[in-house]
């Protein structure tokens, strides 16, 4: 076995084996029940893995490897979008007016990404020489395109408004950002170069990606929630509690 | 081929941004006292002022349309900053506001939801502000209604905000006395 294949493995399936340590550590806090659809896709991730490297392990299973493949990264894409949105949520709880106009607009968002990768799919098809490669390629890079933007307006958008985010939802947010960029530009560089050489470079580079990701998620879920942060009052030396009186001595101090 | 290196260099762009606001989220602080500072400097009267469609009317009626022209891209330019620095102030606010609903002391968390909600309300109407004025500075012939909502909100927001100072702590790090 060559150093290239032990790398790999290693990458493969330390991140898989973390994802269980991260079962423990959400059971353990109980946040299963407040982020039951990162749970589930967490869960999901390892089922996927077993499957995937017993037909692995499985000589001459290489077909139906690939066909597991293909049926599996559905799943685990709509996961992600379910994720997403759990994390929208979350982030936008406190806030009955920003639940209504901030989901408008990340549907909007949404919209326009779909529109992007549907137009790249098209037009930018990349090498076909390994056709079912390619063509899962195209639809990871497209789902990492859209989770990616989406998952940026989301941290934008909170820096923009001021919204603090609970540590946890932050560390999950973070680490699938940093999964769907890494995955958007090796699935873009893969349509573009399907020989097996560049396929599995790109490999060792996403699954070093996932173990990052995997890390972030352990690190911020296991970290304490942030108390407020200290807040300077405003001096209530004289009577300056009272509304009217603040307004007065603003508007004095601004004609200065 | 192209396609692909442009997304490349968007992915590389997006993880960039990623790990900037991870780190910025660290390092950051809610300060009340700045948030204060912050809608102190801002004048609304000037604001006011500066976006009101009578003393726009009477510019319009008095100045050759080239003077005009230059004189309401420099009132709309100066808007534009007044509005974008009360956003930034909101967003502040905003923090403050959740750091207090999260307290223990049901008064300050009810303070703390007014807070934040003006706040945010606040922000979203300078993005529309900003979009409005810079449509101004770009097309100064264009006909511009006033802005009074954003200036009722300023106000708004200053004024919970300043309510929420009238309330004693009693959650240690939540608010500090003065001397502290």
């Amino acid at each position: 076995m060559n150093w290239h294949k032990v790398l790999s493995l290693v990458l493969w399936i330390t991140p898989h084996v973390l994802l269980g340590v991260l079962v423990v550590v959400l059971c353990k806090r109980r946040l299963y029940r407040e982020f039951p659809v990162f749970f589930a896709y967490v869960l999901y991730e390892i089922a996927q893995f077993i499957l995937l490297f017993a037909l692995y392990s499985i000589p001459g299973a290489g077909k139906q490897y690939a066909y597991a493949y293909c049926a599996t990264l559905l799943l685990s894409i709509a996961l992600r979008f379910g994720v997403i949105d759990e994390v929208s949520k979350d982030l936008f709880r406190e806030s009955q007016l920003l639940k209504v106009s901030a989901r408008r607009s990340l549907q909007c968002v949404t919209g326009l990404l779909l529109v992007v990768g549907v137009l790249l799919a098209v037009y930018a098809p990349g090498d076909n020489s390994g056709r079912w490669i390619a063509g899962v390629s195209v639809v990871n890079r497209g789902a990492a395109m859209v989770q990616c933007g989406l998952l940026l307006a989301l941290l934008l958008s909170s820096r923009f408004l001021g919204l603090s985010w609970r540590r946890s939802t932050f560390g999950i947010a973070l680490g699938l950002g940093i999964l769907t960029s890494v995955d958007l530009a090796m699935f873009a560089l893969r349509t573009a170069f399907a020989s097996w050489v560049a396929v599995e470079f790109f490999n060792l580079l996403i699954t070093s990606a996932y173990l990052v990701c995997v890390s972030i998620w352990i690190g911020y879920v296991l970290a304490p929630e942030l108390q407020p942060a200290s807040l300077m009052i405003v001096p209530n030396d004289n009577d300056n509690d009272e509304v009217g009186t603040w307004n007065r001595e603003l508007r004095q101090l601004l004609k200065h | 081929m192209i396609a692909a290196w442009i997304l490349v260099a968007v992915a590389l762009f997006a993880l960039g941004i990623l790990v900037y606001v991870a780190i910025r989220s660290r390092t950051r602080r809610v300060d009340l006292e700045k948030a204060v500072q912050a809608f102190r400097s801002l004048d609304i009267e000037a604001f006011r002022n500066l976006v009101d469609s009578g003393e726009e009317a009477f510019l319009r009626n008095n100045l050759s349309p080239k003077k005009f022209r230059e004189i309401k891209r420099q009132r709309a330019w100066a808007a534009l900053i007044y509005a974008w620095e009360a956003g930034r102030a909101a967003a502040a606010l905003a923090k403050i506001g959740q750091a207090a609903q999260r307290s223990p002391d049901p008064e300050i968390a009810a303070s703390g939801v007014q807070v934040a909600e003006n706040a945010f309300r606040l922000r979203l109407q300078t993005i529309g502000a900003c979009l409005h004025l810079l449509t101004e500075v770009v097309l100064p012939d264009l006909q511009s209604p006033s802005l009074p909502p954003l200036v009722d909100q300023y106000e708004r927001t200053a004024e919970t905000l300043f309510r929420l100072g009238r309330f004693p702590s009693r959650e240690q790090g939540l608010v500090r006395p003065k001397s502290a």
